[in-house]
């Protein structure tokens, strides 16, 4: 399929003072997947009620295969699969039970391809959801949005839950999706996850899209904070001049700092030096805000 | 697409799915329902030959021969009235249908499925209309538990009663019940809440049922009941003379009021999480 599959135009949703969104405006293309980034609280739920007409916005408009959100909201349902954020199912239904209810609702499915999605996620459906673990909840909210091979993807923080194996087998679901042409619109507070996963990302803050970009820019932002051990603490000239390094602290023989980007400078400056251990830290997305978008409304109080 | 691998014929569609998920739920109201009448009905001979209990029922306020219907409480139609029909079983079925239609919408509103059912290619207004549907017949479901067991009691016990009102009056209950479960549906459909939606249908269910039992012994009060849905059911003396079929179309219009209001609202709000 060509061209656009969701266009959202001054989409705003208010809430009193707090909550909501205001003037989002994105594309997603056909046939790409589409990191929608952001904190939690940003806005990314809502938007995605917005699209899927459970909520309405308070101005703007939201069009997916070209169809307005409200007026075409049954046409849009019936070629979209949706992973709510806030997953809650049927408690009392085995995982089998509600695939088979939905699909019904869907006016039928390939059984098979349900039996290899249960398969390949590791998720049990004999059993009763009520007694599954959150992440195995999560397996079934999953085979329930991708049983009836979709169009369009909507994944509101489809790896919450899910162990890393899991998560890694979810990806590969994923891009074999977007190899069939198929396109995912999938949220994230996780930015490794949407570098691992997406073609392009759109970052959501306080409710407003500050930027969409493609996943290559993104990766030039990354922050990771780094902590070396060395045998012996090297002359404090070996790290001057590496691009996108910051934050240097030496403790002993231990350094503390922040780096930018590509690894490659500091980890070949360092080569020369007897390195005991290298440890590295996910930066909060938050962080990564801060220094690329300045304070929000909210960080200045 | 093909489906293939066992069918589930009770999870075909949102109607279906509704009464699987009372199964359980139901089958207790219907053992509940006919242990209360079985009892009931098991002392009626005992205190058919007892005087002493129509010498009570004559002391007592104007409201007995009110509820009995006719002069006689130990009479069959008096006794059963006076002790199911006149108050137990309205109150009975309407917090069965109020139960059934507050869970209905605010139910998984509540308990945050609700995104996921919408999410399917389904209508607002057919959620709605499906789960009404639910309502209707799993009501209706247990006046067919409750006639039968009456019936068949009546029979052994020899009472001297029409079968045809008996049914009359035990189907009526099902529009009665219709009014405050749609009531509650309502309420549930334009707030998203159950406790609301409970707490306001109840409390009307029985306001207007105290109102109409007070209209009949306070002469003041006798032009009110005609705005209680109970008075509707009753004022006919179902047990003795069947429905009025009037009455009948009038709890009827209000439940089709009702339902409409909920598409309406329904359609036109936000689904909370």
């Amino acid at each position: 399929m060509d061209g656009t599959v969701i266009r959202t135009e001054g989409l705003t949703k208010l809430y009193g003072k707090s909550r909501g969104i205001i003037g989002v405006d994105f594309e997603v293309r056909a046939g790409e997947i589409f990191g929608f980034l952001g904190p939690n609280g940003a806005g990314k739920t809502t938007t995605i009620r917005l699209l899927l007409d459970f909520i309405r916005p308070t101005s703007g408009s939201a069009e997916l295969f070209g169809l307005d959100s409200r007026k075409g909201s049954v046409a849009i349902h019936r070629r979209t699969g949706y992973l709510p954020g806030e997953l809650a199912l049927y408690e009392k239904m085995t995982g089998a039970d509600l695939a088979r209810f939905f699909a019904n609702l869907r006016g039928g499915v390939d059984w098979s391809y349900v039996d290899e999605l249960a398969q390949r996620l590791d998720s049990d459906l004999s059993v009763p959801i009520r007694s599954l673990s959150r992440g195995n909840k999560q397996k079934v909210g999953l085979i329930q949005a991708l049983m009836h091979g979709p169009e369009l993807l909507i994944l509101d923080e489809p790896t919450a839950g899910l162990d890393p194996l899991i998560q890694q087998e979810f990806y590969r679901i994923i891009e074999a999706c977007r190899e069939e042409g198929r396109t995912a619109f999938v949220s994230s507070h996780n930015l490794h996850e949407v570098e691992r996963l997406c073609d392009r990302v759109g970052i959501i803050r306080e409710g407003r899209l500050v930027d969409v970009e493609e996943i290559s820019a993104i990766k030039q932002r990354a922050l990771h904070h780094l902590e070396i051990h060395f045998a012996a603490a090297p002359p404090p000239e070996t790290l001057s001049g590496i691009p996108g390094l910051r934050d240097l602290r030496m403790e002993g023989e231990t350094l503390y700092c922040t780096i930018q980007g590509s690894m490659d400078a500091l980890v070949k400056a360092i080569a020369r030096y007897e390195v005991s251990n290298i440890l590295s830290y996910e930066t909060p997305l938050e962080d990564i805000f801060l220094a690329y978008y300045g304070e929000g409304e909210n960080d200045a109080q | 697409m093909p489906t293939t691998g066992k069918v589930r014929t009770m999870l075909n569609n949102v109607f279906l799915k509704g009464l699987r998920d009372r199964r359980v739920s139901l089958i207790w109201w219907a053992v509940g329902l006919t242990l209360f009448v079985v009892l009931t009905i098991a002392v009626y001979p005992s205190m058919r030959n007892n005087p002493s209990i129509q010498d009570y029922a004559e002391s007592s306020a104007d409201l007995m021969k009110a509820i009995a219907g006719s002069i006689d409480i130990t009479s069959p139609v008096g006794y059963l009235n006076s002790q199911l029909f006149f108050m137990m079983l309205p109150i009975i079925m309407s917090i069965l249908a109020i139960s059934i239609g507050s869970d209905a919408l605010a139910g998984e509103e509540g308990r945050g499925t609700l995104d996921l059912l919408l999410s399917a290619p389904l209508p607002r207004r057919r959620a709605v209309v499906e789960k009404f549907a639910t309502m209707v017949m799993a009501v209706t479901l247990e006046a067919v538990v409750l006639y039968a067991g009456m019936a068949l009691l009546a029979l052994a016990t020899s009472m001297d009663i029409s079968y045809l009102n008996m049914a009359e009056a035990t189907f009526g209950l099902v529009f009665l019940a219709l009014v405050f479960g749609t009531l509650a549906l309502l309420l549930g459909a334009a707030s998203g809440s159950k406790g609301l939606s409970i707490g306001i249908a109840a409390a009307l269910g029985l306001g207007t049922l105290l109102l109409n039992s007070l209209g009949l012994i306070i002469e003041a009060l006798d032009p009110w009941r005609r705005i209680t849905p109970i008075y509707y059911y009753s004022e006919n003396n179902p047990l003795a003379n069947g429905l009025n079929w009037i009455h009948v179309l009038i709890l009827v219009a209000i439940t089709a009021v009702f339902l409409g209001a909920s598409l309406f609202f329904f359609e036109h709000r936000d689904i909370t999480v």
